[in-house]
């Protein structure tokens, strides 16, 4: 398979030892040989994306920082959504892939799983986490909540209430937001 | 062609000759050639002021008191005198040589009230209905509320607009912005076109877009940053007002949710996680670009990760220094880095261009400093750029590198001389946007009947280092000879040529009238003269 960059890679890990040190004095403790391999883990990650991205989103690190990362997501057509451009942070923990990176929506959306702080409820970054999953099948799933909402585990009960009641109105309230905030 | 350049000569011309179709005002313009202001009245007795600027339409002389509290409006007028004894036709009788011949007083009006000061470098012109557009503002503010606010940008206390309407002096509205910095000298952080205002909040990331009625009132348009529409934030307030009374029903089931709880505190600080609406629009708009531009995915998602995501966090950290309207509609809005907008050589550090379209709150262009595409559009249309108001009649005449041929050669030579290209697009992006009524609309800045040096005098409204040599105005046409100088201190030349002098110019913009005022930087009086045509 295709190696990480030693050079920059070496360069990550001065960087961010400090800040795994005091991860570690509040949690578990975690080698440095860890997170280099949470490092290993992010980068070959990375190079799957750039080879087979799917479809209307995209990923990448923030600056040279591989724990820091932007991705984006286009409004999926045929959704209230359509026409929007969403960003959204994600961090990895320095103990991924045992651990689920964290989301969090830098656009505002109408959306029954997303708070009014863009935290988002995605069941597989939670409890159903695995360490088999990846960066795209995050990407994937983070999609699948733009043309599917989950109304039955909301983070904004009034949105899921409106979208059970009244679907018609909640793609009107959707759309206006999208043109609004997402454009 | 011969031409003739006596002015007799030439009124004779203009009788029995008629101009090629559209260059009528031009041809008329010639005659300045004719009329320069080449007498000069030396240290003439005038108040001791702070002497602004003469209005486009020549209507007022805008001054303000040494103590920054007064505004003191003169109207222009042309010298007229007469005298009992013999007159000497040569020279003036000294009851003449005065301030008040030329300048008649107005009114004066008090500003600036407790512990504000008059800014002297803002004045804006509103010519279709003669108001004059002021601000007063308190000091520097060290321990102001950090809420919102962009890190490292000063904060002033008070800074207040005063709208006057200039044939009387009455102040017609007020606005006030309260611990912000807006940037005022030089009128940088304010444009005005038409009737609409764009005042820029660095402080707060916000272009203010206002209006002045003709009523005389300031109107709050919209407010562009954190949202980008006029009703986004009422839009948010009830959408999300109407999210929580469906839970506040069944907070009443379940008082004790903790979830929900948090939510409630969250919602004062969810603004500042977001993207701010004029970021959103930026960002999505270099996302799409790179994205559309390459239609291969494996190789979009590289070029993404090099050109966007690498730099997303500089790009939400961009900072809005200045803005200028393009048309009604578009404006063109330059980005920052932080420390870029507040220190005085911005030129070092990386900038960029937008122009947005405030209606449909899109981004239409987006540019770095470096860019040449821009730069060939600064050349070619540099007009474009100067949106002055539609009613502005003198406006249209001033010298740019894109109406007038000697301006052109002068930036091509300029840009033929620059030792990289890069460094000479970055330099001559500097100007852009343009600072709103910077330009004196006088004949006698028109480049192309005379030259001077730029280097100590020039349309731009800017303090420059005096030299004890007059400055000359020489024909552009043959037979290119001296038409007049401006000289500036006292006759005789300064006593004391050690400490250093900056003088300021004021030109009346049709008449053959001007005032230059030199000031060393001690507070001693400055020494005022005046030019014109005898």
């Amino acid at each position: 398979m295709t190696k990480p960059a030693a050079g920059s890679l070496a360069g990550m890990l001065t960087m961010t030892k400090p800040s795994a040190g005091s991860l570690a004095s509040r949690s578990t403790w975690v080698s440095t040989t860890s997170v280099s391999s949470s490092g290993k883990r992010i980068q070959r990650e990375m190079v799957e994306l750039n080879l087979d991205p799917p479809p209307g989103c995209c990923a990448g690190p923030k600056g040279d920082n591989l724990y820091n990362w932007v991705a984006t997501i286009i409004g999926p057509p045929g959704t209230p959504y359509q026409g929007g451009i969403y960003f959204l942070d994600i961090t990895f923990p320095y103990d991924y892939p045992f651990q689920p990176p964290k989301v969090v929506f830098k656009t505002r959306i109408y959306h029954c799983n997303v708070d009014s702080a863009g935290n988002v409820s995605l069941e597989i970054l939670k409890d159903s986490w695995s360490p088999a999953l990846t960066i795209t099948k995050v990407l994937q799933a983070l999609q699948s909540i733009f043309t599917k909402p989950d109304p039955y585990n909301p983070l904004v009960p009034g949105i899921a209430h409106l979208y059970l009641q009244d679907e018609a109105k909640h793609a009107e309230l959707a759309a206006e937001w999208t043109l609004r905030f997402a454009k | 062609m011969f031409r003739r350049h006596n002015i007799a000569a030439r009124i004779f011309d203009r009788q029995i000759s008629t101009v090629a179709p559209g260059t009528s005002v031009h041809h008329t313009r010639r005659f300045y050639e004719n009329l320069v202001p080449n007498c000069t009245i030396y240290e003439v007795e005038c108040p001791d002021h702070l002497y602004r600027k003469i209005t486009e339409d020549g209507q007022y002389l805008i001054c303000f008191s040494r103590n920054h509290q007064d505004l003191i409006v003169y109207r222009p007028t042309w010298l007229s005198y007469s005298c009992k004894e013999e007159c000497d036709t040569n020279d003036l009788p000294p009851k003449a040589k005065r301030f008040e011949s030329f300048f008649s007083q107005l009114y004066c009006v008090s500003l600036a009230s407790s512990n504000e000061l008059i800014c002297k470098d803002f004045f804006l012109y509103m010519e279709s209905n003669q108001f004059g557009l002021f601000a007063t503002s308190t000091t520097q503010n060290h321990d102001a509320p950090v809420g919102g606010a962009v890190q490292g940008v000063p904060s002033i206390e008070k800074i207040t607009f005063h709208l006057l309407r200039l044939e009387d002096g009455v102040v017609l509205d007020q606005k006030c912005f309260h611990n912000d910095f807006i940037n005022l000298a030089h009128n940088m952080g304010v444009f005005l076109y038409d009737d609409l205002l764009a005042i820029v909040s660095i402080r707060y990331q916000t272009i203010h877009i206002l209006q002045i009625r003709d009523s005389g009132n300031l109107v709050d348009i919209r407010a562009i940053g954190t949202f980008c529409r006029e009703d986004d934030e009422l839009f948010l307030n009830s959408s999300t007002q109407s999210m929580l009374s469906h839970e506040k029903g069944k907070l009443h089931q379940l008082p004790e949710n903790p979830v929900e709880n948090g939510l409630h505190q969250s919602e004062p600080s969810s603004d500042y996680c977001f993207l701010s609406g004029i970021k959103q629009r930026l960002l999505s708009f270099i996302f799409r670009g790179i994205w559309n531009e390459e239609p291969d995915q494996a190789l979009r998602v590289q070029s993404l990760k090099k050109k966007f995501y690498f730099h997303f966090q500089d790009y939400v950290d961009l900072v809005i220094w200045k803005v200028q309207f393009l048309d009604r509609h578009h404006l063109l809005i330059k980005f920052g880095s932080v420390d870029g907008g507040v220190s005085r050589n911005a030129d070092q550090h990386p900038a960029f261009f937008a122009v947005y379209n405030m209606e449909t709150t899109e981004i239409a262009a987006f540019y770095q400093n470096t860019a040449d595409e821009l730069y060939l559009l600064f050349e070619q249309f540099c007009d474009h750029f100067h949106a002055t108001s539609r009613n502005s009649l003198y406006l249209n005449f001033i010298s740019s590198h894109s109406n007038n041929m000697h301006a052109r050669e002068q930036l091509r030579s300029a840009k033929n001389k620059a030792s990289s290209s890069l460094q000479f697009v970055k330099k001559m992006l500097v100007s852009l946007p343009f600072s709103c009524q910077s330009q004196s609309p006088s004949p006698y800045f028109d480049q192309s009947l005379f030259r001077f040096d730029e280097k100590l005098i020039s349309a731009t409204d800017r303090h420059r280092q005096s030299t004890d040599h007059p400055i000359k105005f020489i024909l552009r046409r043959p037979p290119n000879t001296l038409k007049f100088k401006i000289k500036t201190g006292p006759e005789a030349g300064s006593t004391d040529s050690r400490t250093k002098k900056i003088s300021s110019f004021i030109f009346h913009p049709f008449l053959p009238l001007a005032l230059s005022i030199q000031q060393n930087l001690s507070l001693q009086p400055s020494v005022v003269n005046i030019h014109f045509r005898k």
